[in-house]
């Protein structure tokens, strides 16, 4: 993956200023930090709705932004797809003129992505001819991430796409935005808070607090620094995981799925044998045990590797794997009593109540 | 045909609040969304050009208008190579002068229908690679329809009771420049009450088949579009 996007910025705002410089690899980045830390601003710069005072950005080579030597092209000529935080779709313009917008607007010699396309992809067939105003917020984001492909961008500006959504239906925001960027292979620059979101998707992190860039590295690496410089407050992590259903038992009100080529039983789900959905699972409600436990009521153990050990705050955060990577929050008292090292062979007790099904 | 001098009257008001509105729309798009949405230098000033013909006696905007329409003055002498007649005491110069003075008014209406548009709409739209004119066009102005539609209906109808401006720049001849404002004056004036009377009710009749229309056009859209709040 080689970089496409080349970032040198500065920009005064009151109260602070906003200072990046990174070379972006194509696959999703994500920009991470406290609100009011200039995620936003950062993404507004790039997409060429508010010019930086000073600085470089250039999209595959191609120059967007750059003050020595006065070019600022606007926004329209950039390229970028900007999906903001609510989702501003135009209200007077039904669903399928709302993705149709940009699309007619793009030259038929650079079009890559076709709308008929997306429309399967996202699923969204049957909101076509609805306004903006008759669709579930869900869908809303959903569209508008479709209206943001139909111009064929060269680049995805994600604007925390999954802040004003719940739970259950952030898993599926989730999968879609992952096969967005499998099936089209569009780099993507991911606003987010959540580092739960971060580490489930992204490659790599931009970290911004108060406008500084205080990293930029692999998600883990950059959650790492952050727990020993402790410049963000505490955060709450969770596994964010895919599932396919394999079996139900309803009247024991448990599921089966797989996951990360093990079994998982999760509580009952109401979804066809076969599908996929997403699981949430609190790393703090994870147990981890040295030797398998036994006659215990937490339905799923899983047999895993410590793979590494970083301070977070005022806790552990252990990274434990099995074929994917798990995160498992424990006390600093629990890492000195257990003895626990990188390599252990560890076992994951999850209790089916802990994990929670996004569907 | 009855009443030969109302008609007469009520055609030319009319004609003459038509041409006012039709001219002064397009100007009024232009300025309300330079004053709301541009940053170029000098809004002010352009923002106390507008309100002039708002706060100026009509008489007086008139005045300058008359100036300026003359066969040599500077706007006259250029429709005088163009149409090769003189527009003062005509009913285009009455439509001139409706729609210089119901300006301010529809620029005010405009404005506040451009500010009410969520500006992160047209910002998407900017991102989805349409330039600020398509952007105006496709997004701000469908948005601000029930504003526009106002200002269409508070300078035609400003435009139907236009006096002062127009007395000065196309006289009071009946017949060819008489609106009804300036018959109903002139019947008071002679002391034909009668007369006056009858302009009386087409004057009242006219405000209601208007604001009745303005009334249709904004409740049709608005149970259409439920959404469009402002």
């Amino acid at each position: 993956m080689g970089d496409i996007l080349d970032l040198r910025v500065r920009k005064s705002y009151t109260g602070f200023n906003l200072s990046v410089s990174a070379s972006v690899p194509s696959g999703i980045v994500a920009i991470f930090g406290p609100s009011g830390g200039g995620k936003t601003s950062l993404l507004n710069c790039i997409s060429g709705l508010v010019s930086p005072d000073e600085g470089e950005i250039s999209l595959h080579g191609q120059i967007l932004f750059s003050s020595s030597q006065r070019i600022n092209l606007p926004p329209e000529r950039r390229r970028i797809g900007y999906m903001f935080q609510e989702s501003l779709l135009f209200p007077h313009l039904k669903v399928r003129e709302n993705i149709l917008y940009g699309y007619n607007l793009t030259s038929p010699s650079i079009r890559r992505i076709d709308p008929s396309q997306l429309v399967n992809l996202l699923e969204l067939e049957p909101l076509m001819d609805r306004r903006p105003e008759n669709i579930s917020v869900g869908e809303r984001q959903r569209v508008v991430l479709a209206r943001a492909l139909a111009t064929s961008p060269n680049l995805l500006l994600l604007d925390e796409p999954m802040a004003s959504l719940h739970m259950g239906i952030k898993g599926r925001i989730l999968r879609y935005l992952k096969a967005v960027h499998r099936d089209l292979s569009i780099p993507m620059l991911y606003v987010s808070h959540s580092m739960s979101e971060v580490l489930a998707l992204a490659d790599k992190a931009i970290i911004l607090d108060k406008g500084r860039q205080v990293a930029f590295d692999e998600p883990r690496k950059t959650l790492r620094d952050l727990g020993t410089t402790s410049t963000m407050e505490s955060v709450s992590l969770e596994n964010l995981l895919d599932v396919e259903i394999m079996e139900h038992r309803r009247s024991n009100g448990v599921s089966l799925g797989m996951v990360d080529s093990t079994t998982l039983i999760l509580p009952y789900v109401d979804e066809k044998v076969g599908t996929r959905i997403s699981i949430c699972v609190p790393a703090a409600d994870i147990i981890l045990a040295v030797r398998r436990p036994e006659g215990i009521s937490a339905r799923n153990i899983l047999e895993a590797r410590i793979e590494a050990i970083h301070a977070m705050g005022t806790s552990i955060l252990v990274y434990a794997r099995i074929n994917e990577l798990w995160l498992v929050e424990i006390t600093p008292d629990a890492l000195t009593n257990m003895d626990l090292h990188e390599g252990q062979k560890v076992y994951l007790v999850i209790k089916s109540s802990s994990i929670i099904p996004l569907h | 045909m009855p009443f030969p001098e109302e008609i007469q009257a009520l055609r030319l008001s009319l004609q003459a609040a038509t041409l006012g509105t039709l001219l002064g729309l397009p100007v009024a798009l232009v300025v309300g969304w330079l004053l709301v949405k541009s940053s170029i230098p000098g809004k002010a000033v352009l923002d106390t050009l507008v309100s002039f013909p708002l706060v100026l006696p009509p008489v007086i905007t008139g005045y300058f208008l008359l100036i300026l329409l003359a066969r040599n003055g500077p706007v006259g002498s250029i429709l005088y190579k163009l149409f090769g007649a003189d527009v003062l005491f005509t009913w285009a110069a009455i439509g001139l002068a409706a729609g210089v003075i119901s300006l301010p008014l529809m620029v005010r209406a405009i404005e506040v229908a451009i500010s009410n548009v969520d500006p992160r709409l047209e910002l998407a739209a900017r991102s989805l690679g349409a330039g600020p004119f398509r952007t105006f066009a496709t997004v701000t102005v469908p948005l601000a329809y029930r504003g526009i539609i106002a200002a269409i209906f508070l300078g035609f109808a400003r435009g139907l009771g236009e006096f002062g401006a127009t007395i000065v720049v196309a006289g009071n001849i009946p017949g060819s420049t008489q609106t009804i404002p300036l018959a109903a004056f002139t019947s008071l004036q002679s002391g034909d009450d009668s007369a006056a009377l009858r302009f009386v009710g087409l004057s009242l009749s006219l405000a209601l088949v208007t604001l009745s229309l303005h009334h249709l056009l904004i409740r049709r859209r608005t149970s259409r579009h439920p959404w469009v709040t402002y």
